[in-house]
């Protein structure tokens, strides 16, 4: 297979498979960070069953393989009468994953604000909504942009997932994947795909680190 | 955490217990007077009552759709079904400690080759950690899977997933050494070059033991992935857990117990795991870097 015929015969599968990848990447990890604020607000708060409920899921959660995750919505949520359909089953897969990792960055970039800080802020007269708001989660999201990169592109990893599930709109990995099924497509759709996928984590890393340097409190 | 207690409310045993260091996320909340205590309470019963509600409902859930029957479950009274359960367990650790093994060699390589002084290798390790951290590894196993057998070469499955797995490792873990070679102070090959040693000998004999030692925490948390990795089995067939999961299923047409279990096994073995490298990373005082 040439490069020729690979761009002619594939090559809008090729950039609708780049951009199925791009949204499901995106969708789970935009809901997942959501997810993730909502979870250590809860995991933060003074009452203990819900913050162990929140550290449960949390371990639950980063710990699961995430093909065993998939595979549990696809065939066995069905058994358990919910049935989702094949993408929604994907990005809810990464959403509640992202979520777990993005909690636990959360608590890091929380601890990484000093104590001080906080008994500072407070001999200061400032309750405890301004000393969240104001002192302690600006400080923290700063601290986590590193991670929060590094999860993106995680994300986008683990959304390759979807090959293992008949989904309607081919994610890049499936998209390789049928096409060598059908025909000997050869190294150069894996070489097309990898590029693709690199470019992508690159430019997640370039615009991650940019961020970082931005607002990153040198210590 | 509560010095700056004003009122004299009695401290929460919590934290009259801790003994380690307050962290940010007790600061945050002072010694609670009597209505804040009051509130909390409240919380604190509606939580329970929301987390009882939300079990009652995942029981009616599985109760009204028949899959706490019997029938789904008694196979795990059967010995074989464990053996069968066991046998997938041994591929899996197989794998896991097989791709633990070459991903940290082949890091080292690659870390070395990215710190070398010789420009072009230096280039040829950059490059290569890159892909390896930045294209999923099923992409690569479906490399080994479809393309391979077009040229000829047939690999075992155990290699079909094991490759993959360790090379995607092996560019992670380049960069966990890397970052624990910038962590040894500079002074160290300084000494090291000032008794005469050269730039490969003080790096192989006083830096590289010293990275190791920052790093090992970081290397049990990775060695989580590799064993989430691992469940890439079930693609091409090779028998650790997963795929075994997946003949249990169509043996006894038991889909959910099977599914929950095996989970639970990979739960509960990454989350020993990560334990290990908080509990090293403890009595060291190396810290885990997110990568």
């Amino acid at each position: 297979m040439s490069i020729g015929y690979l761009v002619s015969h594939y090559g809008t599968q090729f950039l609708s498979s780049l951009l199925t990848t791009w949204r499901l990447t995106a969708i789970g990890f935009v809901f997942g960070i959501l997810l993730a604020l909502l979870l250590t607000i809860v995991r933060v708060s003074p009452i203990k069953p819900a913050r162990m409920a929140v550290e449960f899921y949390v371990q639950v959660f980063r710990n699961i393989p995430g093909l065993s995750l998939l595979i549990f919505i696809v065939y066995g949520l069905p058994a358990l009468h919910i049935l989702l359909d094949y993408e929604p089953s994907v990005i809810t897969a990464l959403i509640i994953i992202c979520s777990a990792f993005g909690c636990e960055n959360l608590m890091t970039g929380i601890n990484t604000v000093g104590v001080g800080q906080v008994e500072a802020a407070r001999s200061l007269g400032l309750g405890f909504t301004s000393i969240v708001t104001r002192i302690v989660i600006p400080q923290a999201l700063r601290s986590v942009v590193q991670p929060m990169t590094s999860l993106l592109i995680a994300v986008m990893l683990s959304s390759s997932l979807a090959s293992q599930i008949p989904v309607t709109n081919l994610d890049l990995t499936g998209l390789v994947a049928k096409i060598n099924n059908a025909e000997a497509g050869g190294i150069l759709t894996f070489a097309l795909a990898a590029v693709l996928y690199l470019g992508t984590a690159l430019i997640i890393a370039s615009i991650g680190a940019a961020i970082d340097r931005k607002v990153r409190i040198a210590r | 955490m509560t010095s700056t207690e004003q009122n004299h409310a009695p401290s929460p045993r919590r934290h009259a217990r801790r003994v380690a260091p307050p962290t940010t996320q007790d600061a945050l909340f002072e010694v609670s007077g009597p209505r804040a205590r009051r509130w909390i309470h409240v919380g604190t019963v509606i939580s329970v009552l929301v987390i009882l509600g939300l079990l009652y409902v995942i029981y009616q859930q599985f109760a009204l759709s028949g899959q706490l029957d019997a029938q789904y479950w008694s196979f795990f009274g059967a010995w074989t079904t464990w053996t069968f359960i066991g046998s997938g367990l041994l591929g899996t650790l197989s794998v896991a400690v097989t791709a633990g093994i070459l991903a940290i060699v082949v890091g080292l390589l690659l870390m070395s080759g990215r710190v070398s002084s010789f420009a072009p290798l230096r280039w040829l390790s950059t490059a290569i950690i890159e892909v390896a951290r930045g294209v999923p590894s099923l992409l690569f196993i479906y490399f080994l899977f479809l393309v391979l057998p077009t040229w000829g070469i047939t690999i075992s499955t155990y290699w079909m997933i094991t490759i993959p797995i360790s090379f995607n490792a092996a560019g992670v873990l380049a960069e966990v050494f890397r970052s624990g070679v910038n962590a040894v102070p500079n002074g160290q090959s300084e000494a090291a070059t000032s008794l005469g040693l050269s730039r490969g000998q003080a790096f192989r004999s006083v830096i590289l033991p010293q990275a190791i030692r920052y790093v090992i925490p970081t290397l049990v948390t990775q060695l989580v992935v590799v064993v989430k990795d691992t469940t890439f089995g079930y693609v091409v067939t090779y028998p650790e857990m997963m795929q075994n999961a997946k003949v249990l299923i169509s043996n006894y047409n038991s889909l959910v117990p099977v599914y929950v279990v095996t989970a639970v096994i990979y739960i509960v073995i990454n989350y020993l795991l990560s334990r290990l490298a908080r509990y090293i990373s403890r009595r060291t005082g190396a810290k885990i870097v997110v990568s």
